[in-house]
Protein backbone atom coordinates (compact mmCIF):
# COMPACT_ATOMS: atom_id res chain seq x y z
CA UNK A 1 0.00 0.00 0.00
CA UNK A 2 2.62 2.25 0.71
CA UNK A 3 4.42 1.24 -1.95
CA UNK A 4 0.88 2.34 -4.09
CA UNK A 5 0.53 5.83 -2.63
CA UNK A 6 4.47 6.41 -3.37
CA UNK A 7 4.23 5.73 -7.00
CA UNK A 8 0.62 8.08 -6.73
CA UNK A 9 2.08 10.56 -5.76
CA UNK A 10 4.94 10.23 -7.80
CA UNK A 11 2.98 10.94 -10.70
CA UNK A 12 0.98 13.02 -9.32
CA UNK A 13 4.10 15.00 -8.70
CA UNK A 14 5.60 14.13 -12.29
CA UNK A 15 2.25 15.34 -14.30
CA UNK A 16 3.00 18.97 -12.30
CA UNK A 17 6.13 18.68 -13.25
CA UNK A 18 5.29 18.23 -16.85
CA UNK A 19 2.68 20.55 -16.56
CA UNK A 20 5.13 23.52 -15.20
CA UNK A 21 7.64 22.74 -18.31
CA UNK A 22 5.28 23.93 -20.93
CA UNK A 23 5.40 26.89 -22.01
CA UNK A 24 2.32 29.07 -21.08
CA UNK A 25 0.78 29.01 -23.88
CA UNK A 26 1.16 25.48 -24.69
CA UNK A 27 -1.20 24.53 -22.02
CA UNK A 28 -3.99 25.48 -24.29
CA UNK A 29 -2.39 24.88 -27.73
CA UNK A 30 -2.95 22.39 -30.48
CA UNK A 31 0.05 21.55 -32.76
CA UNK A 32 -1.81 22.91 -36.07
CA UNK A 33 -1.22 20.23 -39.23
CA UNK A 34 -1.18 20.52 -42.71
CA UNK A 35 -3.36 19.23 -45.14
CA UNK A 36 -0.97 16.02 -45.35
CA UNK A 37 -0.51 15.73 -41.94
CA UNK A 38 3.20 17.18 -41.15
CA UNK A 39 3.06 19.36 -38.20
CA UNK A 40 2.28 23.01 -39.38
CA UNK A 41 4.85 25.06 -38.75
CA UNK A 42 4.68 27.73 -41.72
CA UNK A 43 4.76 30.92 -41.79
CA UNK A 44 7.54 34.10 -40.62
CA UNK A 45 9.94 34.02 -38.17
CA UNK A 46 12.42 35.43 -36.62
CA UNK A 47 15.61 34.67 -34.82
CA UNK A 48 16.09 38.12 -32.80
CA UNK A 49 18.45 37.68 -29.63
CA UNK A 50 20.47 39.78 -26.96
CA UNK A 51 22.10 35.83 -25.89
CA UNK A 52 26.03 35.69 -27.00
CA UNK A 53 26.63 32.95 -29.05
CA UNK A 54 29.16 31.60 -26.63
CA UNK A 55 30.21 32.53 -23.02
CA UNK A 56 32.82 34.78 -22.97
CA UNK A 57 36.54 34.07 -22.12
CA UNK A 58 38.92 36.28 -21.00
CA UNK A 59 40.72 35.56 -23.87
CA UNK A 60 38.62 36.28 -26.20
CA UNK A 61 39.84 39.07 -28.68
CA UNK A 62 35.87 40.72 -29.94
CA UNK A 63 37.70 43.61 -32.29
CA UNK A 64 40.01 41.03 -33.92
CA UNK A 65 36.71 38.41 -34.59
CA UNK A 66 35.11 41.49 -35.42
CA UNK A 67 38.04 42.77 -38.29
CA UNK A 68 39.95 45.20 -36.43
CA UNK A 69 42.90 44.63 -39.41
CA UNK A 70 44.70 47.36 -37.92
CA UNK A 71 45.33 46.58 -34.21
CA UNK A 72 43.81 50.10 -33.18
CA UNK A 73 40.66 48.52 -31.89
CA UNK A 74 38.80 51.18 -33.50
CA UNK A 75 35.14 50.55 -35.71
CA UNK A 76 35.49 47.10 -35.28
CA UNK A 77 32.71 44.41 -34.92
CA UNK A 78 30.51 43.91 -31.65
CA UNK A 79 31.45 42.31 -28.22
CA UNK A 80 27.60 40.62 -27.95
CA UNK A 81 25.11 40.10 -30.65
CA UNK A 82 23.62 42.74 -33.31
CA UNK A 83 20.47 43.69 -32.53
CA UNK A 84 18.10 46.03 -34.58
CA UNK A 85 15.51 46.09 -31.85
CA UNK A 86 17.68 45.14 -29.12
CA UNK A 87 14.56 45.51 -27.13
CA UNK A 88 12.56 42.77 -28.09
CA UNK A 89 12.79 38.83 -27.51
CA UNK A 90 15.12 39.02 -24.61
CA UNK A 91 16.19 35.50 -23.07
CA UNK A 92 18.00 34.38 -19.58
CA UNK A 93 20.58 32.25 -21.39
CA UNK A 94 23.90 32.05 -21.28
CA UNK A 95 25.02 31.49 -24.68
CA UNK A 96 23.51 29.88 -27.73
CA UNK A 97 26.05 26.95 -27.50
CA UNK A 98 24.70 24.77 -24.96
CA UNK A 99 26.86 21.83 -25.21
CA UNK A 100 29.70 21.34 -24.24
CA UNK A 101 27.97 23.25 -20.78
CA UNK A 102 31.27 25.43 -20.73
CA UNK A 103 29.05 27.05 -23.55
CA UNK A 104 32.64 27.42 -25.87
CA UNK A 105 32.88 25.81 -29.19
CA UNK A 106 35.67 23.33 -29.25
CA UNK A 107 38.02 24.45 -31.69
CA UNK A 108 41.23 22.32 -32.12
CA UNK A 109 43.94 24.95 -32.94
CA UNK A 110 44.65 24.59 -36.34
CA UNK A 111 41.40 25.95 -37.30
CA UNK A 112 41.60 28.89 -35.15
CA UNK A 113 45.35 29.84 -36.96
CA UNK A 114 43.47 29.67 -40.35
CA UNK A 115 40.78 32.10 -38.75
CA UNK A 116 43.45 34.28 -38.15
CA UNK A 117 45.12 34.22 -40.94
CA UNK A 118 41.74 35.10 -43.00
CA UNK A 119 40.93 37.60 -40.67
CA UNK A 120 44.37 39.64 -40.71
CA UNK A 121 45.00 39.32 -44.32
CA UNK A 122 41.16 40.12 -45.33
CA UNK A 123 42.81 43.30 -47.22
CA UNK A 124 44.91 40.71 -49.33
CA UNK A 125 43.13 38.65 -51.19
CA UNK A 126 38.67 37.38 -51.67
CA UNK A 127 39.50 34.05 -50.57
CA UNK A 128 39.86 35.82 -47.17
CA UNK A 129 36.14 37.13 -46.70
CA UNK A 130 34.09 34.20 -45.71
CA UNK A 131 30.93 33.03 -48.07
CA UNK A 132 29.04 35.23 -46.23
CA UNK A 133 31.07 38.65 -47.73
CA UNK A 134 31.25 37.00 -50.53
CA UNK A 135 27.42 36.73 -51.42
CA UNK A 136 28.06 32.89 -51.70
CA UNK A 137 25.92 31.60 -48.57
CA UNK A 138 25.81 31.71 -44.56
CA UNK A 139 25.87 28.11 -44.70
CA UNK A 140 23.97 25.21 -43.06
CA UNK A 141 23.52 25.60 -40.18
CA UNK A 142 25.30 29.11 -39.98
CA UNK A 143 22.65 30.73 -42.19
CA UNK A 144 20.27 30.36 -38.93
CA UNK A 145 22.36 31.61 -36.24
CA UNK A 146 21.39 35.35 -35.49
CA UNK A 147 22.58 37.74 -36.96
CA UNK A 148 21.03 40.99 -35.90
CA UNK A 149 19.16 42.11 -39.13
CA UNK A 150 17.88 40.72 -42.08
CA UNK A 151 16.33 37.96 -39.44
CA UNK A 152 13.53 36.36 -41.68
CA UNK A 153 12.82 33.13 -42.41
CA UNK A 154 9.86 31.56 -43.89
CA UNK A 155 8.92 28.00 -44.06
CA UNK A 156 6.59 26.83 -46.33
CA UNK A 157 5.23 22.84 -46.47
CA UNK A 158 3.89 20.75 -49.07
CA UNK A 159 4.08 16.94 -49.60
CA UNK A 160 7.57 15.56 -49.44
CA UNK A 161 9.12 18.90 -48.65
CA UNK A 162 9.85 21.42 -46.07
CA UNK A 163 11.14 24.88 -47.30
CA UNK A 164 12.86 27.51 -45.73
CA UNK A 165 13.87 31.09 -47.24
CA UNK A 166 16.20 32.49 -45.67
CA UNK A 167 16.27 36.66 -45.93
CA UNK A 168 20.02 36.89 -45.51
CA UNK A 169 21.55 36.23 -47.79
CA UNK A 170 18.30 35.43 -50.03
CA UNK A 171 18.51 31.81 -49.73
CA UNK A 172 15.97 28.94 -50.34
CA UNK A 173 16.46 25.64 -48.74
CA UNK A 174 14.69 22.23 -50.01
CA UNK A 175 14.08 19.87 -47.59
CA UNK A 176 12.84 16.73 -48.72
CA UNK A 177 11.21 14.31 -46.28
CA UNK A 178 10.53 11.64 -48.24
CA UNK A 179 12.64 8.93 -46.65
CA UNK A 180 15.10 9.09 -49.37
CA UNK A 181 19.23 8.28 -49.15
CA UNK A 182 21.96 11.07 -48.99
CA UNK A 183 23.16 11.86 -52.44
CA UNK A 184 26.43 10.40 -51.35
CA UNK A 185 30.14 10.94 -50.91
CA UNK A 186 30.82 12.09 -54.87
CA UNK A 187 28.67 15.55 -54.18
CA UNK A 188 29.79 17.96 -52.45
CA UNK A 189 27.89 21.08 -51.52
CA UNK A 190 28.55 24.69 -49.73
CA UNK A 191 25.41 23.72 -47.67
CA UNK A 192 25.63 19.71 -47.60
CA UNK A 193 22.74 17.71 -48.52
CA UNK A 194 19.81 17.69 -46.25
CA UNK A 195 17.38 14.75 -45.35
CA UNK A 196 14.71 15.60 -42.90
CA UNK A 197 11.95 13.35 -41.04
CA UNK A 198 9.45 13.68 -38.38
CA UNK A 199 9.98 12.50 -35.07
CA UNK A 200 6.67 13.23 -33.60
CA UNK A 201 6.56 16.74 -33.86
CA UNK A 202 10.20 17.39 -34.42
CA UNK A 203 11.52 17.81 -38.12
CA UNK A 204 14.51 16.29 -37.76
CA UNK A 205 17.00 17.34 -40.51
CA UNK A 206 20.42 15.60 -41.14
CA UNK A 207 23.42 17.35 -43.36
CA UNK A 208 26.26 15.82 -44.68
CA UNK A 209 28.32 16.09 -47.95
CA UNK A 210 29.62 19.38 -47.41
CA UNK A 211 33.16 20.83 -49.25
CA UNK A 212 35.51 21.99 -46.93
CA UNK A 213 35.01 25.49 -48.38
CA UNK A 214 32.74 26.74 -46.05
CA UNK A 215 32.58 28.15 -42.56
CA UNK A 216 30.22 26.33 -39.63
CA UNK A 217 29.59 30.57 -39.26
CA UNK A 218 30.25 33.32 -41.05
CA UNK A 219 28.89 36.79 -39.41
CA UNK A 220 30.73 38.84 -36.76
CA UNK A 221 27.47 38.03 -34.03
CA UNK A 222 29.01 34.53 -33.98
CA UNK A 223 32.45 36.07 -32.77
CA UNK A 224 34.98 33.27 -32.39
CA UNK A 225 33.49 30.81 -34.09
CA UNK A 226 33.27 33.14 -37.19
CA UNK A 227 35.69 32.24 -40.41
CA UNK A 228 36.18 28.80 -38.52
CA UNK A 229 37.21 26.54 -41.31
CA UNK A 230 34.83 23.50 -42.15
CA UNK A 231 35.57 19.69 -43.77
CA UNK A 232 34.19 17.40 -45.79
CA UNK A 233 33.49 15.86 -42.92
CA UNK A 234 30.93 18.32 -41.25
CA UNK A 235 28.00 16.86 -40.17
CA UNK A 236 24.75 18.74 -38.39
CA UNK A 237 21.87 17.04 -37.41
CA UNK A 238 19.13 20.10 -36.78
CA UNK A 239 16.08 19.85 -34.21
CA UNK A 240 12.78 22.42 -35.23
CA UNK A 241 9.99 21.42 -32.49
CA UNK A 242 7.10 23.59 -32.76
CA UNK A 243 6.42 24.72 -28.79
CA UNK A 244 3.12 26.81 -29.31
CA UNK A 245 1.37 28.72 -31.16
CA UNK A 246 4.68 31.40 -31.70
CA UNK A 247 8.13 29.61 -30.78
CA UNK A 248 9.97 26.96 -32.72
CA UNK A 249 12.54 25.67 -30.16
CA UNK A 250 15.67 25.44 -32.93
CA UNK A 251 18.85 23.04 -32.11
CA UNK A 252 21.55 22.04 -33.95
CA UNK A 253 24.48 19.71 -32.87
CA UNK A 254 27.75 20.05 -35.49
CA UNK A 255 30.24 17.73 -35.23
CA UNK A 256 33.36 17.79 -37.60
CA UNK A 257 36.14 15.65 -36.57
CA UNK A 258 39.25 17.38 -38.25
CA UNK A 259 38.06 21.02 -36.69
CA UNK A 260 36.47 20.23 -33.39
CA UNK A 261 37.63 18.02 -30.73
CA UNK A 262 34.14 17.22 -29.87
CA UNK A 263 30.43 17.64 -31.09
CA UNK A 264 28.96 20.81 -30.08
CA UNK A 265 24.96 22.09 -29.89
CA UNK A 266 23.68 25.18 -29.94
CA UNK A 267 19.70 25.80 -28.78
CA UNK A 268 18.01 29.30 -29.85
CA UNK A 269 14.11 30.19 -30.45
CA UNK A 270 12.54 31.38 -33.05
CA UNK A 271 9.82 33.60 -32.90
CA UNK A 272 7.04 34.08 -34.89
CA UNK A 273 6.38 37.59 -36.61
CA UNK A 274 3.34 37.50 -38.93
CA UNK A 275 3.67 41.03 -40.09
CA UNK A 276 7.13 40.69 -40.32
CA UNK A 277 8.46 41.30 -43.98
CA UNK A 278 11.29 39.46 -46.16
CA UNK A 279 13.45 42.07 -47.91
CA UNK A 280 14.47 40.85 -50.91
CA UNK A 281 18.28 40.71 -49.92
CA UNK A 282 20.13 40.76 -53.65
CA UNK A 283 23.47 40.13 -51.73
CA UNK A 284 25.59 40.73 -55.00
CA UNK A 285 23.79 43.92 -56.08
CA UNK A 286 25.40 46.41 -53.27
CA UNK A 287 28.45 44.36 -52.28
CA UNK A 288 30.98 46.78 -52.53
CA UNK A 289 32.57 45.39 -49.04
CA UNK A 290 34.89 43.52 -51.02
CA UNK A 291 36.46 46.08 -53.52
CA UNK A 292 36.74 48.73 -51.20
CA UNK A 293 38.25 46.56 -48.27
CA UNK A 294 40.92 45.13 -51.10
CA UNK A 295 41.47 48.90 -52.15
CA UNK A 296 41.75 49.83 -48.42
CA UNK A 297 44.75 46.94 -48.43
CA UNK A 298 46.37 48.34 -52.20
CA UNK A 299 46.33 52.00 -49.74
CA UNK A 300 48.00 50.29 -47.35
CA UNK A 301 50.46 49.05 -49.37
CA UNK A 302 51.46 52.35 -50.71
CA UNK A 303 51.23 54.16 -47.63
CA UNK A 304 53.98 51.23 -46.84
CA UNK A 305 55.88 51.77 -49.50
CA UNK A 306 56.15 55.42 -49.60
CA UNK A 307 57.30 55.04 -45.99
CA UNK A 308 60.33 52.73 -46.79
CA UNK B 1 48.52 61.90 -44.49
CA UNK B 2 48.61 65.93 -44.59
CA UNK B 3 47.80 66.16 -47.81
CA UNK B 4 44.57 64.10 -47.75
CA UNK B 5 43.14 66.69 -44.74
CA UNK B 6 43.98 69.36 -46.72
CA UNK B 7 42.00 68.35 -49.77
CA UNK B 8 39.39 66.85 -47.29
CA UNK B 9 39.11 70.25 -45.74
CA UNK B 10 38.74 71.92 -49.50
CA UNK B 11 35.85 69.55 -49.96
CA UNK B 12 33.97 71.01 -47.34
CA UNK B 13 34.59 68.06 -45.19
CA UNK B 14 35.17 69.14 -41.56
CA UNK B 15 37.13 66.91 -39.15
CA UNK B 16 34.67 65.95 -35.94
CA UNK B 17 35.21 63.64 -32.88
CA UNK B 18 33.09 60.48 -32.50
CA UNK B 19 32.12 57.45 -31.93
CA UNK B 20 33.41 54.72 -34.11
CA UNK B 21 30.57 52.57 -35.60
CA UNK B 22 30.54 48.91 -35.97
CA UNK B 23 29.48 47.17 -39.24
CA UNK B 24 28.91 43.73 -40.27
CA UNK B 25 32.06 43.60 -42.69
CA UNK B 26 35.22 44.31 -41.28
CA UNK B 27 34.53 47.73 -40.98
CA UNK B 28 38.42 48.66 -39.98
CA UNK B 29 39.59 47.04 -43.34
CA UNK B 30 37.39 49.07 -45.60
CA UNK B 31 37.24 52.63 -43.22
CA UNK B 32 39.66 54.56 -41.23
CA UNK B 33 38.31 55.02 -38.10
CA UNK B 34 40.87 57.62 -37.14
CA UNK B 35 38.89 59.76 -39.93
CA UNK B 36 35.78 61.05 -39.00
CA UNK B 37 34.29 63.21 -41.12
CA UNK B 38 31.46 65.88 -41.30
CA UNK B 39 29.53 66.20 -44.48
CA UNK B 40 27.23 68.89 -45.54
CA UNK B 41 25.27 67.73 -48.69
CA UNK B 42 22.38 67.40 -50.76
CA UNK B 43 21.39 63.74 -51.46
CA UNK B 44 21.07 62.84 -55.10
CA UNK B 45 20.25 58.65 -54.79
CA UNK B 46 19.95 56.37 -52.10
CA UNK B 47 20.45 52.98 -53.35
CA UNK B 48 18.20 50.17 -51.02
CA UNK B 49 20.63 47.33 -51.67
CA UNK B 50 22.10 44.91 -49.09
CA UNK B 51 24.27 44.21 -47.44
CA UNK B 52 24.38 48.23 -47.00
CA UNK B 53 22.55 50.46 -48.32
CA UNK B 54 24.42 53.35 -50.24
CA UNK B 55 23.45 57.52 -49.66
CA UNK B 56 24.51 59.36 -52.79
CA UNK B 57 25.22 63.53 -51.88
CA UNK B 58 26.53 66.14 -53.42
CA UNK B 59 28.70 68.32 -51.25
CA UNK B 60 29.71 71.54 -52.42
CA UNK B 61 33.66 72.83 -51.22
CA UNK B 62 34.58 76.29 -50.60
CA UNK B 63 35.11 76.81 -54.08
CA UNK B 64 31.82 76.27 -54.72
CA UNK B 65 33.06 72.69 -56.66
CA UNK B 66 30.58 70.10 -56.08
CA UNK B 67 32.23 66.49 -55.71
CA UNK B 68 30.06 63.78 -55.10
CA UNK B 69 30.42 61.12 -52.15
CA UNK B 70 29.16 57.81 -51.29
CA UNK B 71 27.77 56.87 -47.63
CA UNK B 72 27.48 53.10 -47.00
CA UNK B 73 24.38 52.31 -44.18
CA UNK B 74 23.24 49.58 -42.81
CA UNK B 75 20.64 46.71 -44.47
CA UNK B 76 17.92 48.59 -45.58
CA UNK B 77 15.64 46.42 -43.84
CA UNK B 78 17.85 47.50 -40.59
CA UNK B 79 17.05 51.26 -41.57
CA UNK B 80 13.22 50.36 -42.22
CA UNK B 81 12.70 49.56 -38.98
CA UNK B 82 15.01 52.29 -37.81
CA UNK B 83 12.84 54.94 -39.27
CA UNK B 84 14.04 55.35 -42.59
CA UNK B 85 11.80 55.30 -45.77
CA UNK B 86 11.70 56.58 -49.03
CA UNK B 87 10.32 60.35 -48.20
CA UNK B 88 13.73 60.34 -45.56
CA UNK B 89 16.32 60.91 -48.53
CA UNK B 90 14.54 62.56 -51.26
CA UNK B 91 16.83 63.75 -53.70
CA UNK B 92 17.60 67.37 -53.61
CA UNK B 93 17.20 66.98 -49.26
CA UNK B 94 19.76 69.07 -47.77
CA UNK B 95 21.22 66.87 -45.00
CA UNK B 96 24.86 66.66 -42.44
CA UNK B 97 26.07 63.30 -42.60
CA UNK B 98 28.90 62.45 -40.25
CA UNK B 99 30.73 59.51 -40.41
CA UNK B 100 34.46 57.64 -41.44
CA UNK B 101 36.39 58.05 -44.38
CA UNK B 102 37.40 54.83 -46.62
CA UNK B 103 40.87 53.84 -45.85
CA UNK B 104 41.36 53.92 -49.87
CA UNK B 105 41.17 57.87 -49.96
CA UNK B 106 38.30 57.95 -52.56
CA UNK B 107 35.02 59.64 -51.44
CA UNK B 108 33.47 57.40 -49.62
CA UNK B 109 32.21 57.25 -46.22
CA UNK B 110 30.99 54.72 -43.21
CA UNK B 111 27.50 56.63 -42.27
CA UNK B 112 27.17 57.80 -38.69
CA UNK B 113 24.12 60.26 -37.47
CA UNK B 114 22.47 61.78 -40.25
CA UNK B 115 20.59 65.39 -39.54
CA UNK B 116 17.64 66.18 -41.64
CA UNK B 117 16.23 69.62 -42.42
CA UNK B 118 13.94 69.70 -39.71
CA UNK B 119 17.16 69.05 -36.77
CA UNK B 120 15.34 65.26 -37.10
CA UNK B 121 18.61 62.74 -36.42
CA UNK B 122 18.82 59.02 -37.84
CA UNK B 123 21.61 56.66 -37.66
CA UNK B 124 22.27 55.52 -40.89
CA UNK B 125 25.31 53.21 -40.06
CA UNK B 126 25.33 49.30 -39.90
CA UNK B 127 24.36 48.30 -36.47
CA UNK B 128 27.05 47.19 -34.21
CA UNK B 129 27.11 45.78 -30.76
CA UNK B 130 24.00 46.62 -29.40
CA UNK B 131 25.69 47.16 -25.79
CA UNK B 132 24.46 50.53 -24.35
CA UNK B 133 26.40 53.82 -25.46
CA UNK B 134 27.14 51.98 -28.47
CA UNK B 135 26.37 53.65 -31.53
CA UNK B 136 25.79 50.42 -33.17
CA UNK B 137 23.46 50.24 -30.38
CA UNK B 138 20.98 53.66 -31.28
CA UNK B 139 17.85 53.19 -33.34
Amino acid sequence: MKTLTAMMIAMVLAAFAAAAAQPESAKSWTQPRTPDGQPDMQGIWTNYTNTPFEVADEGDRPDFYGGDVDGTGRGTGPSSFLNDTSDRKLTKARSLVVDPPSGRVPIMPWAEEVRNYRLTHIQDDWVNFTPWERCITRGVPGGIFPAGYGSGYQILQGPGYVAIVYEMIHEARMIPIDGRPHLGPSFRLWNGDSRGRWEGNTLVVDVTGYNDKGTVATNVATQRVRAIPQSEQLHAVERFTRVDENTINYEVTIEDPKVFTSPWKVAMPLHREPDYQLFEYACHEGNRAVPNTLSGGRARDRTARASN
Amino acid sequence: MRTSHIVAAALGVILAAGAPIAAHHSFAAEFDGSKPVTLRGTITKMEWTNPHAWLHIDVKGPDGKVVAWMIEGGAPNALLRRGWNKESVTPGTAIVVQGFRARDGSNRASGGDVTLPDGKKLFIGSTGTGAPGDAGGRK
